[in-house]
């Protein structure tokens, strides 16, 4: 084992590999990577902290890589995963750097973190020159853009100067030069591709290609991946509102390549790439849809989304129309196609009954449906108990036994995100506003129901006095000469026939 | 939660869609509307209590409540059209079979305490208009208010017409006469016409029960009338297809439809769910 090697702008002691930003890899990008890697590059550069598996990746793919970090800790730690003479660990900054050209030059993490505090003061076009100026002629380059202009960033609720820790000994945030749009990006470097780029911490969960993120619409498998991104990077960012209601409406501006967390730039030639990567799937998008693996996948609107619309609008014959052809989970992925519905990428819970698929269906759409607050016309008690869940089950053809509805329960918890430590702040009011207002109904409904007794006991009333009124009458009817004559004539009729009589009379006394 | 839910036997008719105790009713939880309306379902001095549901026919009355800042609507479908399923021979005759017109005069209203109105109109043109433009036996139905009007009754038995009276709908659950629309169901399915001075709930009643509509004579006043949501001008505006003595049934059939919410119709299953009328532990 050799070790590591160093030069200018090193720092120590840090490290970005425990850092609240992990270093960049995770499954989607590595699935890129495998693609767009040259089969064998000459020699490879790694500039930044990215991840064990992507370097090992990159020293796979190449005949020698060298991976440049500033922190000499981190260094000191990649060089014992990786102690051949096919990798060579420096430990300093970018700008201390001066051993090109490469022919694959990878800095996926971005240009934040490839300085150190003895570093001169660059903005981002001069780390992103001094990163291609390592670059050869025909070199595939890779580089990963932080967007200022993102949905995470524009709804985090920290102040500016509390959201990078001790990363910014200068205001590497503040940049006029940084590129924060796609075109800006397109504009500062000759890209070949460019990809929108969602992270969980630092980590890829998803790219999708920008102009694809830029043509899809909400509902949409593309704007779903997007979604899933955001999601993903916002559980890391303590938020102000929930991502989801300005990412709809960046889908509907065509914005969501726009405010992605930030952005993968590919310059040179590149493998055969997708239009988008997740974590388990490479996807396509043609003609004819979105095509995974070999099967297609229609461009459609999502079921959830059309249901949402449809709950939205109050259209409750039109929800339970749809909710007809329901057959299938998760509805935020399944698309409309012909006279039924195309699953997105999500996996089937394995051994699950179409029956228990479509209640954990149902009970994935009432969770997501209140969690965001969205419109509906179903009342509190229907949405508090399994009623609305038994509805929509109803809708669907398929009768809710209290075994299919806890069934089906586990299999949607089984997929529900994890919650968020902190709940975002119009979140935290909204469902404090909702907690008022069901206390006013509350009272309401107890001031209803009294007046309802009010109502019931006048009614009780009103029966107690048509009774009095009747057992008044009854006395008076007794009392009447009409009666008394009544039972004088009774009386004598007993002794219309003497020998009956005296037999009665004999009974009587010898009882 | 409201007695006027009672009227008509409204509550008792959905009780029995849903496999219920139509004598005694369970409670629902808020408002049902109990006639058509223009505006959001109720008269426009209707009060409600904080958080109530109110229960509509359509989605239009919805959507006219949401304008006045009113919400949690849940719309129905009217319990006449259950009662037309749950009683599907009740009073049927053969088409061919079916004559003469039942005319419904606009009524008043009335309730204990001295509360109500009135109506007030010239009751012997109406009555010439209905003899000109009525061609088979003409039925009048008066409601109790103005069938208990001696001077009014008589003014239409007089005219030859035969005069009925369905019963009342009730006040303070009292009185509430649970086979009211059993009884003009009944009616409606052996009239040809259906008629009235005023587009109301009789007539699209009259139209569900497969009767050809007419509307037409004078619309007669209603002390205090409340013109709050348009009065009859909007409805002049709104459905001008459903006035006339020649009404296109066709035409006719689709907007009683949509008033009375037929497409909204649910399930007993919903409805109980709806009505929190299932059992909870």
């Amino acid at each position: 084992m050799t070790d590591i090697e160093v030069v200018r702008g090193e720092i120590q002691p840090w490290t970005d590999y425990t850092s609240y930003r992990k270093p960049a890899g995770g499954d989607a990008l590595l699935a890129f990577l495998t693609d767009a890697l040259p089969a064998k590059a000459a020699r490879a550069l790694v500039a930044g902290p990215h991840s064990h598996e992507l370097i090992r990746l990159v020293a796979a793919r190449s005949e020698h890589v060298t991976v440049l970090i500033r922190s000499v800790s981190d260094a000191t730690d990649l060089r014992e995963a990786f102690p051949g003479s096919e990798v060579t660990v420096i430990a300093g900054a970018l700008d201390g750097l001066a051993n090109g050209p490469y022919d694959l030059v990878i800095a996926a993490d971005g240009l934040d973190r490839v300085l150190g505090y003895d570093s001169p003061a660059l903005n981002w076009p001069q780390r992103a020159a001094l990163v291609t100026g390592l670059a050869g002629p025909d070199a595939l380059v890779l580089i990963g853009v932080e967007n200022e202009f993102g949905l995470a960033g524009l709804y985090d609720r920290r102040p500016v100067d509390a959201r990078h820790g001790d990363d910014e000994w200068r205001p590497l945030h503040d940049d006029p030069e940084r590129p924060t749009s796609p075109d800006q990006v397109l504009a500062a470097l000759p890209v070949a591709r460019l990809y929108a780029s969602f992270d969980a911490a630092g980590e890829t969960h998803t790219l999708l290609d920008a102009a694809a993120a830029a043509a899809t619409r909400p509902g949409r498998p593309g704007a779903r991946l997007a979604l899933e991104g955001l999601a993903a990077t916002a559980a890391h960012t303590p938020l102000v509102a929930p991502i989801n209601t300005g990412a709809d409406a960046a889908a509907r501006a065509g914005l969501l390549g726009a405010v992605a967390p930030g952005w993968l730039a590919v310059l040179g030639p590149a493998g055969a790439t997708h239009t988008a990567y997740t974590a388990t799937h490479s996807l396509d998008l043609g003609d004819a849809g979105w095509t995974v693996g070999d099967r297609v996948v229609p461009d459609t609107v999502s079921a959830e989304t059309e249901l949402f619309r449809l709950a939205a609008a109050e259209d409750v014959p039109g929800f339970r129309a749809f909710a007809a052809r329901v057959d299938d989970f998760p509805l935020d992925d399944l698309y409309p196609a012909a006279d039924g519905f195309a699953r997105g990428i999500t996996e089937a819970p394995e051994g699950a009954s179409r029956e228990e698929l479509v209640a954990a269906s149902w009970f994935r759409f009432r969770d997501r449906l209140i969690a965001a607050h969205r419109r509906h016309p179903w009342p509190p008690w229907m949405v508090d108990s399994d009623d609305l869940v038994t509805t929509w089950l109803g809708m669907s053809g398929v009768e809710a036994t209290p075994e299919l509805l806890a069934r089906g329960r586990e299999l949607a918890e089984a997929f529900a995100p994890a919650e968020a430590e902190v709940p975002d702040v119009a979140t935290a009011l909204a469902d404090t506003d909702e907690d008022k207002k069901r206390i006013k109904e509350l009272t309401g409904k107890v001031f209803g129901l009294e007046r309802t007794l009010r109502f019931r006991d006048q009614s009780l009333k009103t029966r107690e006095a048509q009774l009095r009124k009747f057992r008044d009458e009854l006395r008076q009817y007794r009392n009447s000469p009409v009666l008394k004559l009544h039972d004088t004539a009774k009386k004598v009729a007993k002794i219309r026939h003497p020998k009956q009589f005296a037999r009665a009379v004999k009974k009587k006394l010898k009882g | 939660m409201h007695h006027h839910n009672h009227y008509y036997g409204l509550t008792h008719i959905l009780a029995r869609h849903c496999g219920l105790d139509d004598e005694f009713p369970p409670r629902i939880p808020g408002y049902l509307q109990h006639g058509w309306n223009v505006g959001c379902g109720w008269n426009p001095v209707h009060e409600f209590f904080d958080g109530a549901w109110r229960f509509v026919w359509s989605d239009a009355p919805r959507r006219r409540g949401h304008a006045l800042s009113r919400r949690n609507y849940a719309v129905t479908g009217a319990p006449m059209l259950y009662l037309m399923d749950l009683e599907p021979d009740l009073g049927k005759v053969k088409e061919s079979e079916r004559e003469g017109t039942l005319w419904f005069l606009f009524h008043g209203w009335d309730a204990p305490g001295g509360l109500g109105a009135k109506i007030e109109g010239d009751h012997a043109r109406l009555i010439s208009e209905i003899k000109e433009t009525e061609t088979e036996p003409v039925t009048i139905s008066l409601y109790y208010t103005e069938y208990e009007r001696a001077d009014v009754r008589r003014a239409y038995e007089e005219a030859g017409f035969e005069v009925i009276c369905f019963g009342k709908r009730g006040w303070n659950y009292e009185g509430t006469d649970r086979k009211f629309l059993y009884k003009q169901l009944a009616a409606f399915r052996r009239f040809k016409r259906v008629a009235s001075n005023r587009l109301a709930t009789a007539i699209f009643y009259g139209v569900a029960a497969g009767c050809e509509p007419a509307v037409y004579g004078d619309a007669m006043a209603l002390e205090g009338d409340n013109p709050l949501f348009g009065g009859q001008s909007r409805i002049a505006r709104l459905w001008p297809d459903m006035l006339g003595k020649d009404i296109d049934l066709a035409t006719a059939r689709a907007i009683t439809d949509d008033e009375l919410g037929k497409d909204w119709m649910m399930s007993p299953a919903e409805m109980r769910s709806l009505f929190d009328w299932n059992h909870h532990d």
